[in-house]
Parts: structure tokens; sequence; C-alpha cells
């Protein structure tokens, strides 16, 4: 009995650290897609305004939220951005929504909901 | 012919060919705009002139309750005499922050009646920062600013002044790192930026691109002062608003009906370039391919180069993106005559008061101006009455 404990130890170990990765390495696709979505959009306005223009200036991004009624998915999610050309890197908070059209995903809007500049 | 240009006084509603040249009305759509494009435009000049109140997402914080109410004169779309307060704080040798997280750059002035009940009149000066007065610039002819190539604007760069001139432009950059054409420090990078920020920033209405609403010097708004569900404006009015912006036409040129006085005016176009306004103040740019017809490889008679350039110490104010506290865009000088004050902050009450205040790179052309015998010095003015 003690040798089945033993040997099923390491098992039971190995398959909760791999469950344990699984969500988190779905989540990390998940943040890369959003990334790549974002490019082309713009949120905010004026001099709080920021165009995402490539996957290079989102250093970070991290899902805070998530809801999906199957025809509307949105995300919260926290963002840490760096200008393309110039100076400044800021902390941001962005609401992103998806609607589903002809099967696909698609981003509808991307809403500023905080900026900071960090540096 | 030269007569029929007299129509074009405020109001009069024409669309006339002078010489090959289309002209339309102050406050009127750009020529050659599609039918759709004129119902956006008229939809868009509703939004506009549309009054907010607290019950339809005016405020809490704001400047004023509709787009109309500072872009007023001499109609919708034009400049207007009020001025509001920007904030911006340098940090280091370089680097500007334009103090979003304390409610900057732009501090409300007014506040709805729940938020005054709950104590809070307006947004403060955040300690420790520069402030700037800023009056309200027109709006005409901006689409077509919006549509010329960037490299048009970053080609006239010279921010060593290799050629010697004493003029050393530079371009701005929004905070996402885009060239930055819009506002008087150039840190706004396209028109649209510009319109969906207006909004949430001067009417305290938030949109479907900024959904909450502006804090209050950094600080949460207080419970209950808001009775209107985020976003407080559709996306079809942001459109709308931001297609009326982008099609209004730049300023008629006027056209003097005696002789003397047209003469006059090319005597002072001829002036304008000798004394060397137009290093900074470029007479024409062109905008480049456009889906709209009416913005499509078209000339801009805008009378700027859209770069930085300092304009010395004692006009300075705020930093913005990498703009000093000195450096200023140069301003657009179409539709001058359509001005009752000049210069960023409004200081100047004359054309001749603003070109006084013209120091650093400009030094050298207001110095120009001076020397200019009385004559010369009013045909110059003239020409400027005249675009």
């Amino acid at each position: 009995m003690k040798l089945i404990l033993m040997r099923l130890i390491p098992i039971l170990w190995v398959a909760e650290v791999a469950l344990a990765g699984l969500p988190v390495s779905v989540r990390a696709d998940e943040a890369d897609r959003l990334k790549s979505d974002l490019i082309g959009h713009c949120m905010g306005g004026r001099e709080k305004c920021w165009k995402f223009q490539s996957p290079e200036q989102i250093k970070k991004l991290e899902i805070r939220q998530q809801t999906d009624d199957g025809a509307r998915r949105v995300y919260v999610v926290a963002l840490e951005l760096r200008a393309a050309k110039g100076e400044g890197r800021y902390a941001a908070e962005a609401r992103i929504e998806y609607v589903k059209s002809a099967g696909n995903w698609k981003i509808k809007q991307i809403g500023l909901l905080s900026l900071i500049k960090i540096e | 012919m030269i007569a029929i240009t007299k129509l074009l006084g405020l109001g009069a509603i024409s669309s006339l060919l002078l010489g090959g040249c289309q002209v339309t009305e102050l406050g009127g759509p750009l020529t050659d705009v599609s039918s759709a494009e004129r119902a956006q435009f008229n939809a868009g000049r509703r939004v506009f002139q549309r009054a907010f109140t607290p019950e339809s997402g005016l405020g809490p914080l704001f400047n004023s309750v509709s787009c109309v109410a500072c872009h007023e004169s001499p109609v919708p779309g034009g400049a207007g005499e009020r001025t509001e307060i920007h904030v911006a704080r340098l940090v280091g040798p370089q680097t500007c922050d334009p103090l979003f997280q304390q409610g900057g750059p732009v501090i409300q002035q007014n506040a709805t009646p729940r938020l005054r009940a709950a104590g809070i009149e307006r947004e403060q000066i955040p300690p420790g920062a520069a402030q700037a007065r800023r009056s309200t610039p027109p709006l005409f002819g901006l689409g077509l600013v919006d549509a010329i190539p960037e490299a048009a604007i970053l080609s006239r760069e010279d921010p060593d002044d290799a050629d010697g001139d004493g003029i050393s432009g530079r371009a701005n950059r929004a905070i996402d790192g885009r060239l930055g054409r819009f506002g008087r420090k150039a840190a706004v990078a396209e028109l649209s930026d510009f319109n969906a920020g207006a909004f949430p920033l001067e009417l305290g209405v938030t949109t479907p691109r900024s959904p909450v609403e502006e804090t209050v010097n950094g600080k949460p708004l207080p419970p209950d002062v808001d009775p209107v569900s985020d976003p407080e404006i559709s996306e079809e009015d942001l459109e709308a608003t931001a297609a009326y912006v982008r099609l209004l036409a730049p300023p008629p040129l006027q056209i003097f009906t005696r002789a003397a006085e047209q003469a006059m005016v090319e005597r002072g176009k001829g002036l304008f370039m000798t004394v060397k306004c137009a290093a900074c103040h470029v007479p024409e740019m062109m905008t480049g391919p456009h889906a709209s017809k009416a913005l499509d490889r078209r000339p801009v008679a805008l009378y700027s180069d859209l770069l930085l350039h300092d304009m010395g110490a004692a006009l300075a104010d705020i930093c913005l993106g990498q703009a000093h506290a000195a450096e200023f865009r140069t301003e657009m000088l179409w539709g001058l005559r359509f001005r009752r004050q000049f210069l960023h902050d409004g200081r100047a009450r004359t054309v001749t008061e603003a070109i006084e205040h013209h120091a650093g790179e400009a030094q050298g052309a207001r110095d120009r101006f001076r020397a200019l015998g009385e004559e010369d010095q009013k045909a110059l003015l003239k020409f400027l009455e005249s675009i």
C-alpha cells in the first residue's frame, strides 16, 4: 500500500501541475489573441487617446474580467503600454467588447477606463 | 464677378465659382461632398448644437453644455472667446506628465447641481502643476488638415536648424507615438481623436471610447451624482459629429471689391513672404489620396507647418507630449478675420498685438514686421484679413 502511494504521489503531483498550468497557458493564448485583435483600434480621445499600432506597444495584458453570453463577449483588461515612437510608458484599464458576426468574434468597441503615465 | 464675392458676408449661403476656385459658405460643408456625406454633416451639426443637460449626460464635471456654446463665432464651428485651463508637470528634463491621474490635462470648471450639492464646484489645479489658458479654436477646414500626409509635415522638420535660418520646427507626438497635429501643442494625432475626446473632457459626456466619467482630480465621483447610464452618447452620434467637423469647409477667401484694396492685399502677400512669416506659416499644403472626393488631393491654404516652434519665454506655459513649455504648433491663419482674440490663450486683441508677442524662433519675423513702414504693415495686415 505504502509503495503504491509512493508511486502515485509523483503521478498526482505531475497531473496537478499540468492541470494548474492549463488555464494559465490558455489564458496566455487568449491574452496574445487579444493583443493581436487590438491592432488598428483606438480607445479614449484627445490627449488621452491610444491607437494600438503594433503588438510590441503592449508590454503587458492581463485579463481581469470576462463575460460571455454567446453573442457578446466583454473583457476588462489591465495594460502596460509603450509609445511607438518617443518616450512614455502608461498603465491603462480597458473594456474590450466583442460581438459575434457570421460565426466569428470581432471587436466592436474598446473603451478606455483609466490611464496613468508611469514613466 | 468681384462684386459677387461681397455675398460672402456672414451667413450668406452660396457656392460660387471664382476664377475656377470654388468658394463655400462659412460653416458649410466642403464642395464635392456626396449626398451621403451631406446627410452625415447635417446629422453631426445637430449633435454639435445639442445642449446637454444632467439628464441627457452633461457632467457631473464639464466646461460647457454643448459644442456650439464654445465654437460659436461667427457661426457654429467657429472660434470662441471662452478660455479653459490645461495643466501638466515637467518631471524630468525631457519628460512631461499630463497629469491624467490628477484630472489633467483639461481641468473642468463647472459642475452639475448634484455635484455642487456634494460640495464640488469644479476641479482644482493639482499642486505643483504648470497651468495654461486655452482659447477655443475654429474648426473650419480641419478635415483637410487631417488628410495632409505625414511625410509632408515631417519633410519641413529642421530640429537642429541645419539650414541656419533661425527656425527649427519639429513634430510633436501623441502619447502612443503617432505624429501630432491637432491642439495648440500638436499633441493629438487625428481629428477623430480630438472629437472623441471633446465629449468627455469638455461636456462630461461619456462615449463608447471613453465609457466612464472623468474623475475629480483623480478621485472617484461621489455616489448618486450621475443619473445617466454610460455611454451617454451613441457611436452613431459620435461618428456624425466627427463627420460634421471633418467636412466643414475652410474659411472662404475675402476678395475686396475695390481695386486699391485688392492691390494692397497682393502687396501684403509679398511682404508676408519677405518678412518670412511663411517660414512657419506655410501658405499651402496638399491632402493625400482620400476615400472622400471632398478631401482627396486638395490644396489646403492653412498657413501653418503644423510643427512646434519655440515662441519665447514670455508665452511659455505647459509642456505637453514632447513640446516644451515655450513650444507651440504654428497657428493656422486662415479665417483670421473671423476671430476676435488671438494666440493660444486669447491674450492678444488684435493681429498686430499677436505679432508683437512673437519671440523665440519668431523674433526675426517680428522684428522685420516692426521695421516695415506704416503702409507696408497695413498691407501685410490687409493680406491677413483676406485669407
